[in-house]
């Protein structure tokens, strides 16, 4: 569960979030959308503890991030996936090192994280692209790879910054499929996005953001 | 952090420096010649040391005898010095060869001696005192007890020489110490820029990493690792290039202010763990500093 209580961010005297108080259920699937710079990718990061708030508090899973230590917040972010509109894979790496990074980091065996990732890749649909670098795949590849290595860890909690932002319409609603078949085995899941084309039929909560600040929750 | 993750820390390191094997090269090199520094002053002073106990152990006198000293009383006088316990008489020089050799080393100028109504210099006996007790190895008690011999004028010895060595020793120690000390810098400043280089060349790994839940100590184990990989591997290069040297150096003999020199020595064992102790420990060290930099150690 996510729980965000007057919460403030600013960049310098730029305001980047202001007052937001909202709450995302577990095995819920949200859309953050509003124009660009209304505050998304902030929220995000915010949800994710890789920046912090300059006041209220952020409550994920029962750890207050404003509380928590930096080994603390490392360890949850083990339990959040999150993928990145510029995917953030590793050009010298292969599809299966860029994947299995997200386990490497549990110090799990190496017998057993080979086995994740292949099922991951699996079901991303690109178990024959293994050993390809990214560079070789084409973009709507390249954020399925970016998906598998959210989910490889089989995360409580999905966040997704404009993850079709890249792709063409086809590819869109190959990537949501995914979204859904992973919320669907009980993940919650936030996508961050400005595309209406993404939003239309619908039925999942929608949380709409300007200057930052939520408008409308519908 | 678990012993089960130190093959994949290993795997990263060595897969790091492979990567940039040109930085780690350099680095490596110069850390060499950094270490060769202070490593050779403690060759050297194992050595000079070793000599100078090996001279102070053989102690050497000159016995020059009274002018009125005729044959028969000589070899009187050679019985008593060799009645000296460790006594051992290695060479008699007459009035005549101290003359001969005097012309000989004044060479162009022994026309200087020429005035002179007869030969003055006396005839000598050059003594060796080896493996003496320790209570009888005392120069000055030897050197009293050939001055109580009758027909015996003057004895010296290499007291002062030795003395002076002694003191030179002392010296070369300190330098050796400040070199150390400043070539030990040298080598931090070294190895936590090389590790700075690998630390930026990777910075978006290491984004990567944080983002999916890597601990600082995660990141931080590889760099650790190549830190004390270069150190260990300078101290070792730096080792072997000193062992050729020695072995090239043992295979001649060389003769010091145109003495034989006796055999070479290298490091004693605790020399050679040390330096490759203080290689690792800069190694790491270096690493650290250029880490704390990176994530507020």
């Amino acid at each position: 569960m996510i729980q965000l209580f007057h919460v403030y961010k600013n960049y310098g005297p730029n305001v980047a979030l202001n007052d937001i108080t909202m709450r995302v259920d577990e095995g819920e699937f949200v859309f953050v959308t509003g124009p660009s710079g209304a505050g998304k990718t902030t929220l995000l990061r915010l949800i994710f503890g890789v920046e912090r708030p300059a006041s209220g508090h952020i409550v994920i899973h029962g750890i207050n991030l404003i509380r928590s230590s930096r080994h603390k917040l490392d360890l949850l972010r083990r339990k959040i996936g999150f993928v990145f509109q510029d995917f953030k894979l590793l050009a010298s790496k292969t599809v299966l090192e860029n994947v299995a990074v997200a386990l490497d980091v549990t110090g799990q065996p190496q017998r057993l994280v080979r086995k994740k990732t292949h099922q991951a890749l699996r079901s991303v649909g690109l178990a024959d692209k293994e050993k390809a670098y990214p560079l070789e795949l084409s973009g709507g590849e390249q954020q399925r790879v970016a998906i598998a290595r959210a989910i490889v860890k089989e995360p409580l909690l999905l966040l997704g910054d404009e993850p079709t932002g890249n792709l063409d319409p086809d590819l869109t609603k190959e990537i949501m499929m995914l979204f859904r078949s992973i919320h669907m085995k009980g993940t919650t899941v936030v996508i961050a996005t400005h595309s209406r084309e993404l939003l239309e039929d619908t039925v999942q909560r929608k949380i709409v953001l300007s200057r930052g600040r939520i408008i409308e929750e519908r | 952090m678990t012993l089960r993750l130190l093959p994949y820390f290993l795997k990263q390191a060595l897969v790091s420096m492979k990567n940039h094997r040109v930085v780690y090269l350099i680095g490596l090199g110069t850390m060499v010649v950094s270490l060769l520094i202070p490593i050779s002053f403690s060759v050297a002073f194992t050595n000079l040391n070793a000599w100078i106990q090996e001279w102070g152990r053989g102690l050497s006198f000159s016995v020059y005898l009274a002018e009125e000293v005729n044959e028969s009383k000589t070899h009187a006088i050679a019985s008593h010095i060799r009645a000296l316990p460790g006594a051992e008489i290695t060479e008699f020089i007459s009035k005549e060869r101290a003359w001969t050799e005097l012309k000989r080393t004044l060479g162009s100028q022994a026309g200087l001696l020429e005035g002179l109504p007869e030969n003055p210099l006396p005839a000598s006996f050059e003594v060796l005192f080896k493996d003496s007790p320790a209570e009888e190895a005392n120069p000055q008690k030897i050197k009293r007890m050939l001055e109580n011999i009758e027909g015996v004028e003057e004895v010296q010895y290499s007291e002062e020489w030795v003395n002076r060595f002694e003191g030179i020793l002392s010296l070369l120690g300190v330098v050796g110490l400040v070199a150390v000390g400043l070539l030990s810098m040298a080598v931090l400043f070294i190895v936590a820029n090389t590790t700075k280089l690998a630390i930026y060349a990777r910075r978006e790994e290491i984004e990567i990493l944080k983002l999916v839940g890597a601990t600082d100590w995660f990141v931080k184990t590889p760099f650790l690792l190549e830190g004390l990989i270069q150190g260990v591997l300078s101290g070792l290069v730096a080792l072997l290039v000193l062992y050729s040297g020695y072995l090239f150096l043992s295979a001649r003999k060389v003769q010091f202010l145109g003495m034989p020199v006796m055999d070479f020595v290298f490091m004693p064992k605790e020399h050679v763990l040390s330096i490759l102790a203080l290689s690792v420990i800069l190694g790491l060290l270096g690493s650290l500093i250029a880490l704390s930099r990176f994530f507020d150690v």
